[in-house]
């Protein structure tokens, strides 16, 4: 009885001793019916999610040697959290979807392959058929590291029946800082419902920075060097914190927290009548409304012309702690993303832009934007972008944290708090996290 | 049993003390085998993280567990220094603060109404120990809705009696406030079971001796029940501490640690700062002080429960 | 008299407000969207459309099954291990066995959450991310659990051990036919509750599943949230109360012997 007692508790330490031995080199990895399986890590809930199913169905069904498992991982920021845990070793997945601020570090993360190897070698595809606006925010030094998959820009939606009940006409919508006051306060005084809000999400505070021609960081926002100092709190930035807090005081703007879905719901309950969201939401807003929306332009400062938009949303990134045959397999799954076919059934399922001009000439989203001409506003505001450092987007490792600290800046200023103070100290901050970050990468 | 004492006796002093040191021996390895696992698992997950953790927070240390460089005490001058960490323990002591007091209270008020001898007091005792199975993630899911800013029943309630929406989880006035309600509520049903345990131990001659004194209700629950159940409350209260000084779902689920850093609790603080800043070293200084308050709390602990035993 | 009706209403008040919340979860499962919107607190109509979607959008049984693999083979694991390792330090004469137990013991100070960075990495170099083993096997042996069984041994007489040795029984068969039959209340206790606290782990989970395969049903109503919460207020609920079921019935079932085990385990320290 004893000898099989010690026997179980060898087993049970030896079990123990050998999972710490096993090795790393990374195998191909099949599933049962002998296809090689590639995962694939995604953040798009609720409707993106089960067009991305979709996608990914009917490119397995499109050929036999390659399955694609396509996992959600919750937002873009918890899903950076789990690849942070488990990048560089073969826990990895072999795509993941990164949302644009990440690309700095993902780029220097060491978890990746960069996507321009592939493309070099690759001679039916050509970075040439891509959208170049899209391109500008992507490539780093002329290289594409990752493939742009959604993307988007921010836009406000507004409730005209909203508009009419406050004399307002639903055609004109605000284009200034000021008007949109006037507007909140007139949308307020005849509704008693919140005339104005934004997200508290650090990307709404970049878009209407860029739109203004404002950098964010030194050195052409990170592009021609390592940035290391935060510009936001310049006079563009107080603009935007001193439009809001006016509105915040006069108990127009409404406050509906960091969740996207709080926000939208607050719309789709009448709750709030304009608000800026992603140009993804369109069909969601439209869709999910008791009555009718319009949508506009980001509006800019009094006198200004817009600049235009960053591209916003998220890009396909491959890893490199897999095995090589993995890779190639991943690379062609990516390539089949970004087809002009693909991309149209994908823009015309969500509201998110194509990444190649291409697939504006497809019949089913040509049908999809004349259905909803709402889709057009972000199309056209995409389009009126010019290319400048401000509107290619700024480049930094710590652009989690950073906006992470602008949203407190803006928590804050909801609070009362001095906005040029509250600037200050996040720029403060960001600079702190930029300055560890290097040292962690032993820059 | 006899013959084993005989042939004892019968051996000299040597063998006789030969034969005890392999009994000791054969015991030691014996008890050893049976330890063996417990070892392993607690030496493994438990001692060996710990002093590995002190070992990271001297050093800068990435999310792979790479130490990069030695950092000496810096990244606990950070930490000193930072306004987000100073911020988090502000909140990881006042949610302490609020939630501690009014569970043991709410708890201590269900256990004595509970002790009485009506009918259908097991059906109450299920209820009030419910939430013992609620798990952090439910209980704090269906927290999300009630709070919720524009469909909630607590902002509608308020909607309904003409008073203004409350931004349950978007104010920094209310968050900490909030996820404070959301803990107190799961923590009752611990505390329920160990108190009403602990009432229940309390002999029942007591309160009769006291009832022929002539001793009403209020006297017999502040000069019996409160006394006997001091060592009880004690335990509890300490337990409820180090708990809310771990609290992390609650806060992952309902606020992400915001508006402006308000509801940053620490065990949040330190998985944001590991896994979404990537800062390992930064993060095991701040999981060395979450260490140092449990130990200091637990010592406390030990020092007055065993006065407490002494004296009963 | 006076004296009972009162208790009566103090009972019934803090019954309603201590499970309204699930209640109103139960409830909301089978609302429709726009009544949820309204601020309805009952259904209009009983339907089971918001379980099937849940069971339908989220693999929420395969989820379930994982959170009853993982919780039931720590609970296994904990019962022996522990029981074990208490054994030797109550039955086993060896020198050492009062520092061993206060080895044990001190662990109690270390909290699971400031040791789990260097656990995660440790997780990670085993290759156990995405995997049962990893979720389990840090849990198998706790403090507590040692200290209970402890306690529980000791109230075994000696005499016991002592006359069973007469009969040349061994240590592992005096554990096996006697001193674990005999302890059935508090392993049952400390079963409940290792089940329980297992099956409502959150950070640990959260940090080491990365697909469905293993997913525990507490992340997966995490990933549920994320999804769905825009329009879908009603299926996060059906996801909840899915989520609940099963701990509330063991809890209704088992509250005795938990009761009981976690008083000893409380007051005799």
């Amino acid at each position: 009885m004893k000898k099989l007692f010690s026997l179980a508790v060898l087993v049970i330490l030896s079990v123990f001793l050998l999972a710490a031995c096993g090795d790393d080199d990374p195998e191909v990895e099949m599933t049962d019916d002998g296809k090689r399986l590639v995962t694939f890590w995604h953040a798009m809930g609720g409707g993106p999610g089960e067009a991305i199913d979709e996608m990914v169905n009917s490119y397995n069904e499109s050929q036999d040697e390659i399955y694609v498992d396509a996992v959600y991982q919750g937002s873009y920021e918890e899903l950076l959290n789990q690849l942070r845990a488990v990048g560089g070793t073969s826990e990895a997945p072999s795509i993941v979807q990164v949302y644009e601020v990440g690309t700095q570090y993902m780029s220097e993360s060491g978890f990746i392959e960069p996507l321009q190897t592939f493309i070099d070698g690759d001679d039916d595809f050509s970075v040439d058929n891509l959208e170049e606006n899209i391109l500008g925010y992507y490539q780093l030094d002329g290289d594409l590291y990752s493939m742009p998959f959604n993307t988007s820009n921010a836009i406000m939606f507004y409730n005209k029946d909203m508009f009419r009940e406050a004399g307002l006409d639903p055609e004109q919508p605000p284009r200034t800082f000021s008007e949109v006051q006037e507007y909140s306060q007139q949308l307020n005084d005849a509704t008693g419902e919140a005339g104005f809000a934004i997200l508290i999400y650090g990307w709404f505070f970049e878009q209407l920075l860029a739109n203004q021609g404002g950098l964010y960081l030194n050195n052409d926002n990170g592009r021609s060097a390592v940035a290391d100092e935060a510009l936001i709190n310049g006079e563009e930035g107080q603009r935007i914190f001193e439009w809001l807090n006016e509105m915040n005081e006069a108990g127009t703007l409404g406050n509906f927290g960091r969740q996207w879905d709080d926000i939208r719901t607050a719309f789709a309950a009448e709750n709030v009548a304009m608000y800026l969201d992603s140009t993804a939401a369109t069909r969601g807003n439209v869709e999910g409304a008791d009555f009718e929306v319009g949508t506009a332009f980001l509006p800019v400062p009094d006198g200004m012309d817009p600049q235009g938009v960053i591209v916003g949303g998220g890009s396909l990134w491959m890893t490199n702690g897999i095995a090589e045959e993995t890779q190639e397999a991943a690379f062609d799954f990516i390539k089949y993303t970004a087809d002009p076919e693909v991309q149209a059934v994908w823009a015309g399922a969500t509201g998110y832009f194509p990444i190649s001009p291409e697939a504006y000439n497809n019949e089913i989203l040509q049908d999809i934007y004349e259905e909803y001409p709402q889709f057009t506003t972000s199309v056209d505001q995409l389009q009126n972008t010019t290319l400048t450092p401000a509107t290619q987007g700024a480049l930094m490792g710590v652009f989690p944290e950073a906006r992470n600290i602008v949203e407190n800046a803006i928590e804050a200023l909801y609070q009362g708090e001095d906005s040029q103070e509250l600037l200050d100290q996040a720029a403060a901050d960001i600079e702190e996290q930029i300055e560890r970050y290097n040292q962690q990468q032993g820059n | 049993m006899t013959d084993q004492v005989a042939a004892k006796q019968l051996m000299d002093p040597a063998s006789r003390d030969k034969e005890k040191r392999k009994k000791a021996r054969k015991n030691f390895w014996t008890a050893m085998l049976f330890m063996l696992p417990a070892i392993a698992i607690i030496g493994f997950f438990l001692f060996y993280p710990m002093f590995k953790t002190l070992y990271f927070s001297f050093f800068v240390v990435n999310s792979r567990g790479d130490t990069i460089s030695f950092a000496g005490l810096s990244n606990y001058l950070y930490l000193w220094e930072s306004s987000t960490f100073r911020t988090s323990m502000k909140a990881t002591f006042l949610f302490a603060l609020y939630t501690v007091p009014t569970t043991i209270l709410v708890s201590l008020f269900l256990a004595v109404i509970t002790n009485e001898k009506v009918r259908g007091i097991p059906f109450f005792r299920v209820a009030f120990s419910s939430t013992l199975g609620v798990s952090v993630a439910a209980g704090a899911t269906i927290w999300l809705i009630l709070l919720h800013p524009s469909v909630g029943v607590f902002n509608n309630l308020l909607a309904g009696i003409g008073f203004d929406r409350i931004g349950w989880l978007t104010s920094s006035t209310w968050a900490l406030i909030s996820v404070s309600i959301t803990t107190i509520w799961m923590n009752l049903g611990f505390n329920f079971i160990i108190l009403l345990g602990g009432l229940q131990n309390i002999s029942e001659e007591l309160y009769e001796s006291a009832r022929v004194d002539g001793a009403g209700y209020w006297t017999q629950l502040f000069k019996i029940t409160i006394p006997l159940l001091s060592p009880t409350l004690f335990f509890v209260s300490v337990v409820t501490i180090i708990n809310s000084f771990q609290s992390f779902g609650q806060v992952d689920i309902l606020t992400g640690g915001g508006p402006n850093n308000s509801t940053n609790l620490i065990v949040y603080s330190i998985y944001r700062e590991a896994f979404e800043s990537g800062f390992f070293g930064t993060a095991s200084a701040q999981a060395m002080i979450l260490f140092a308050l449990v130990l200091i709390l637990t010592i406390i602990q030990f020092k007055f429960v065993e006065k407490k035993v002494h004296y009963q | 008299m006076m004296r009972k009706v009162i208790i009566y209403i103090l009972l019934i008040i803090s019954a309603f407000l201590i499970t309204f919340p699930v209640l109103y979860a139960v409830s909301a499962s089978f609302m429709t969207t726009q009544e949820i919107n309204r601020g309805a607190l009952l259904p209009s109509s009983i339907s089971f459309d918001n379980y099937v979607r849940a069971f339908t959008s989220v693999p929420l049984f395969h989820f379930l099954m994982n959170s009853f693999i993982v919780a039931f083979g720590v609970m296994v694991a904990q019962l022996i291990i522990c029981s074990l390792a208490a054994y030797a330090i109550v039955f086993i004469p060896f020198k050492g066995a009062k520092v061993m137990f206060f080895l044990f013991v001190s662990t109690l100070l270390i909290p699971w959450e400031a040791a789990f960075l260097t656990n995660y990495i440790t997780i990670l170099d085993f290759g156990w991310v995405d995997t049962y083993t990893g979720l389990m096997v840090p849990f198998f042996a706790t403090a507590f659990g040692i200290f209970l069984m402890r306690q529980q041994f000791m109230t075994l007489p000696n005499e016991l051990w002592e006359s069973a040795q007469m009969e040349g029984c061994t240590h592992f068969r005096f554990f096996l036919s006697f001193a674990m039959p005999l302890s059935k209340p508090i392993l049952s206790a400390l079963g409940i509750f290792a089940f329980l606290t297992t099956w409502n782990m959150y950070l640990w989970p959260l940090l080491l599943t990365n697909n469905d395969d293993v997913r525990t049903v507490q992340i997966g109503l995490k990933m549920m949230i994320s999804a769905e919460t825009g329009t879908n207020w009603n299926v996060v609920m059906a996801g909840v109360v899915m989520v609940l079921l099963p701990t509330l019935i063991l809890l209704v079932l088992g509250l005795n012997h938990l009761k009981r085990g976690l008083t000893q385990g409380a007051l005799k320290g």
